[in-house]
């Protein structure tokens, strides 16, 4: 009988600590959420913005600009397929984990999709392969193999364009003038990636279509966001780095219309002018980041990507205008971009407890999802 | 203020009342040094009074009698106010027993000096009498402030310290530094605290009015309202708009010699020539003038900083410069160096950092609260910029300011036009800063045809834009009625004569006989206009004397006046009583 009690007891107990073990893996399915793409967006970024300052272009009459060609040519491909590599099984890492949370904890995720802020992050994952295939080092962008890839990646942004711009347009609750926050800027972003990466394959039409559907949104949501209207809520402060993505919009629009021109006109450089300006304008409030500095957290990773689309539409600017001034910007913002991702590497490796700890933020205090979550 | 007359007391018999009198200095006690305040003669001259005071005093020999020590004179001085709105009850002190010797001494008759130092009592600019001289409600750091007789004084006027740079001690400095030191004053603290700026939402409670400028009924402001403040406190940002209304003609008159398609009437350059000097002296005056603001009462340019319709004209004198550049006569330069373009964009670069900055981001300077038409002020700088750097050959620089006006232009456009509930600022009715929406895109066409060499698509679309603006509201022409002239209205001509100069340019490119009849049609209003407000600027300024009058929009208190019901009450009531006296003084 006490053998049998005993039994029963281990069980138990073994039962509970395999339990526990799932729960605690569960549990960090749950503070997993979209928003760790900003990592594969950052590093898919720096990708590109390697591939882009390494190919040969040509030769601006800068000082300057000789040593920098020389190092960056110097720099042996393998260095580049690391740092592909690298992005490649991080995103494939943040995918697979946020398909788990999709299969476990799927009331999870309808509350991220629900939430404003969440529901943009949805864009992120798809950026980042789009970023990754147009610097693939090893597909060219005429190969059916690209293609299809293009279309796999894109046809998931077109479908949440419909649902997310359309809740904009028509829905009955969370109207833009509410719900509009600065990461609704990623929705844009997306839909620009998109054409950049079909105006290099060559599908104009496309490119055009995307294009048009980004750049309209984001002249409605530049007007609402600068107009900050009463009644919007305003982002939790720990959330403050997306600011920075006020400036990538506008570098990716103009990367976007060079691509589609296939020079960087007049437009581009206004674009890629807006995007320096607001730069400045953010970088000269520090008061507006420090509160969010404190602690080290996911939201930091939202600084990288936005220096990193400026670096790539700054080098856009100086092949065109070949001038010292150009490809001496285009420098410092490549190397504060570089800086800040390998910075955000350190953190991450140091303090990778600090990305897990905080709990699920898309479902409310005290509900009973939360209780009910996995 | 009145004065109550004492008796003619002869030379002889003042020594002893005077020993008698300053044997004790009482503190707090209404005073001047030189004398007891019940004794000294009155003059038939009150405005000669202090100079024969202290003639009397002069003739005065020192004290030396210990006995009446004890006997303390003490005076009731009543001072009445100038104006009928205040009443000020001084400390009443009870009078003392008259010594036998000497002459009975009149009942306390007090003759209340021109220039009392001691004691600190506060001028209220509300009908309320109060015993204890307190100002009502105001915050703790309220500024010391003098009682000062109505005559001239020849001690300074304390009032104003708290908007003074550094709470008038750099007067004090430069006084000093004159040779004329100013007494410090004893028994107060000499740290004068300067008060902070008020928040944006004080603005929005205090003031009303299309610029903000006229104070409600039931605020009251920190600074005497009766009186006329000194020069410099009264000389607002605004009057950069002069500069502006100036040199914008100077630019028309020299497109209208200077281009083929209005070339058939036949205008000399040297109107050009007259009207860009007389802009560089008028900007050259008026820069210095605010300059001495700066250096002087840096407090008030403060408030008037944090003001949500006066910031936008600190873009004014940039812009007024980059006009005079633009418009300089080809006789006194062929083209002027790069570097002023780069000096003259940098401080209106720093401020659209700041106040863009805001609107993204700042608190509670959101543009959905503050956005009013004065902010095309701030947008139309970054379009005269691109315009003159164009002009002038560069090729970056003015795209650069070209695309932060476009995107923000169209950021303010959309929100004044749809004048949001939340939108405080709007004014209600048509006033003539609705012009300035006819500003951005006059020269945004202009500056887009610098940029790209000649007028294409672009160009027109704006100018069309702009035509559109001009014609809804001079067919509401007589809409515009029953405003008070102010300086601020020479920036509202501006967009007319800019308009004008783009309709000249347009028709150079498209030259029929509609587009010169449009061109010369529009040169002719908005010359006329400007004329029109240059006399009554005159006449305001020699006639009516009104052309700079008290500030009142950056003197607004930092809290809310407690009684601020009961304030707006008894305003009520004292002008009513006051058109009730009018009245029956004019019966009588």
């Amino acid at each position: 009988m006490d053998q049998i009690r005993l039994q029963i007891l281990t069980t138990a107990t073994v039962a509970t600590a395999s339990e526990n073990v799932l729960l605690s893996k569960f549990s960090m399915l749950t503070r997993f959420h979209a928003g760790f793409f900003r990592i594969s967006l950052s590093l898919c970024g720096q990708v590109l913005l390697w591939k882009t300052l390494s190919e040969p272009r040509a030769a601006a009459a800068a000082v300057v600009d000789e040593p920098a060609n020389a190092l960056l040519r110097r720099l042996p491909p393998a260095a580049s397929v690391l740092v592909w590599s690298l992005a490649f099984v991080t995103l494939v890492v943040l995918c697979l984990l946020y398909a788990a949370r999709c299969l476990f904890c799927f009331r999870s995720v309808r509350a991220e999709i629900r939430h404003r802020v969440g529901m943009n992050y949805l864009f992120a994952p798809w950026i980042s392969w789009l970023l990754l295939l147009q610097s693939a080092p090893f597909l060219q962008p005429d190969t059916s193999c690209y293609r299809l890839l293009f279309m796999l990646f894109s046809l998931p942004i077109l479908a949440l364009d419909v649902k997310i711009y359309g809740h904009w347009f028509t829905g009955r609750k969370q109207f833009l003038a509410i719900a509009a926050n600065p990461t609704s800027q990623i929705t844009v972003i997306g839909n620009l990636v998109g054409a950049r990466a079909a105006a290099q394959m060559g599908w104009r039409e496309s490119a055009l279509c995307m294009f048009a559907i980004g750049i309209s949104h984001y002249l409605v949501l530049f007007v609402t966001l600068y107009q900050r209207l009463q009644g919007s809520d305003s982002l939790p402060a720990t959330l403050r780095p997306v600011f920075f993505l006020f400036f990538a919009a506008p570098s990716m629009a103009s990367l976007a219309w060079g691509s589609i021109c296939s020079s960087f006109d007049v437009s581009c450089k206004m674009l890629f002018f807006l995007s320096l300006f607001l730069f400045a304008s953010l970088i000269s409030r520090p008061a507006l980041f420090r509160k969010s500095m404190r602690r080290f957290s996911v939201a930091w990773w939202a600084y990288s990507f936005p220096l990193t689309v400026l670096a790539l539409a700054a080098a856009e600017y100086a092949q065109e205008v070949k001038e010292e001034s150009a490809d001496l910007l285009m420098l410092v913002l490549a190397a504060l971009s570089v800086l800040v991702t390998l910075a955000l590497m350190v953190f991450t490796a140091i303090r990778t407890g600090d990305l897990l700890t905080h709990d699920d933020p898309f479902i409310p205090e005290k509900s009973p999802a939360r209780a009910a979550a996995c | 203020m009145e004065q109550v007359s004492a008796k003619q007391i002869p030379c002889e018999e003042l020594p002893s009342l005077l020993q008698s009198a300053a044997a004790k200095e009482v503190a707090g006690f209404d005073s001047v040094e030189c004398g007891n305040g019940g004794v000294i003669s009155q003059t038939t001259q009150p405005a000669a009074a202090p100079k024969e005071t202290e003639a009397v005093c002069s003739h005065l020999p020192a004290y030396n009698e210990p006995q009446d020590e004890s006997k303390h004179s003490y005076s009731l001085s009543i001072s009445l106010p100038t104006s009928p709105s205040g009443f000020h009850v001084l400390q009443a002190k009870q009078i003392g027993s008259p010594r036998t010797e000497s002459t009975q001494l009149p009942p306390p008759a007090a003759v209340q000096l021109e220039q009392p130092k001691q004691g600190k009592f506060h001028s209220q600019p509300i009908p309320a009498v109060s015993i204890d001289g307190k100002v009502a409600t105001m915050n703790g750091k309220v500024p010391d402030r003098r009682v000062s007789g109505g005559g001239e004084s020849q001690q300074r006027d304390k009032r104003f310290d708290s908007f003074k740079t550094w709470s008038g001690r750099l007067e004090r400095q430069l006084s000093n530094l004159r040779g004329k030191p100013q007494d410090l004053e004893s028994g107060e603290s000499s740290i004068i605290e300067a008060e902070d700026v008020p928040a944006v939402d004080r603005y929005f409670d205090a003031l009303e009015g299309p610029e903000l400028d006229t104070l409600r009924v039931s605020e009251v402001s920190v600074l005497p309202e009766d009186k006329k403040w000194p020069f410099l406190l009264r000389f607002p940002i605004s009057s950069f708009g002069m500069c502006l209304g100036v040199s914008s003609q100077a630019i028309l008159w020299k497109t209208l010699a200077t281009s083929p398609s209005t070339s058939f009437l036949h205008v000399s350059i040297t109107v050009n020539l007259v009207l860009w000097c007389v802009s560089l002296a008028l900007m050259s005056t008026v820069a210095f003038v605010y300059l001495l603001k700066i250096i002087f009462y840096f407090e008030a340019v403060k408030r008037e900083y944090y003001h949500p319709v006066r910031v936008n004209f600190f873009f004014a004198p940039w812009i007024a410069c980059l006009f005079l550049v633009q418009g300089v006569p080809p006789t006194v330069a062929e083209k002027p160096h790069n570097a002023l373009w780069y000096a003259l964009m940098a401080p209106i670069f720093c401020l659209e950092l700041k106040i863009y900055g805001q609107w993204m981001s700042g608190g509670q300077r959101r543009l959905s609260k503050v956005a009013n038409p004065s902010n095309h002020l701030s947008i139309v700088g970054n379009f005269v910029g691109a315009l003159v750097g164009a002009s002038m050959g560069l090729k970056e620089g003015p795209i650069f300011f070209f695309a932060i006006g476009l995107a923000h232009y169209t950021v303010l456009f959309v929100t004044l036009y749809q004048r949001l509930p939340t939108n405080e600022t709007l004014p209600k009715e048509l006033h003539p800063v609705f012009f300035l929406f006819v500003a951005a895109p006059s020269v945004a066409c202009m500056a887009w045809a610098a940029i790209k060499g000649d007028f294409d698509y672009g160009s027109r679309i704006a100018y069309f834009i702009a035509l559109f603006l001009y014609v809804s509201l001079a067919v509401r022409i007589n809409f515009f009625r029953g405003f008070r002239f102010s300086l601020a209205w020479w920036a509202y001509t501006f967009p007319m004569t800019g308009f004008s100069i783009a309709t000249i340019k347009y028709s150079m490119e498209v030259t029929n006989a509609l587009t010169q009849t449009l061109s010369v049609g529009f040169s002719v209003i908005s010359t006329f206009t400007v004329s029109a407000l240059f006399i009554t600027t005159i006449i305001h300024a020699f006639v009516l004397h009104d052309l700079f009058p008290n500030d009142i929009p950056i003197a607004i208190t930092q809290k809310r006046p407690k009684f601020s019901k009961f304030i707006a009450h008894l305003r009520s009531l004292s002008s009513d009583m006051e058109a009730a006296i009018s009245k029956d003084s004019l019966e009588i």
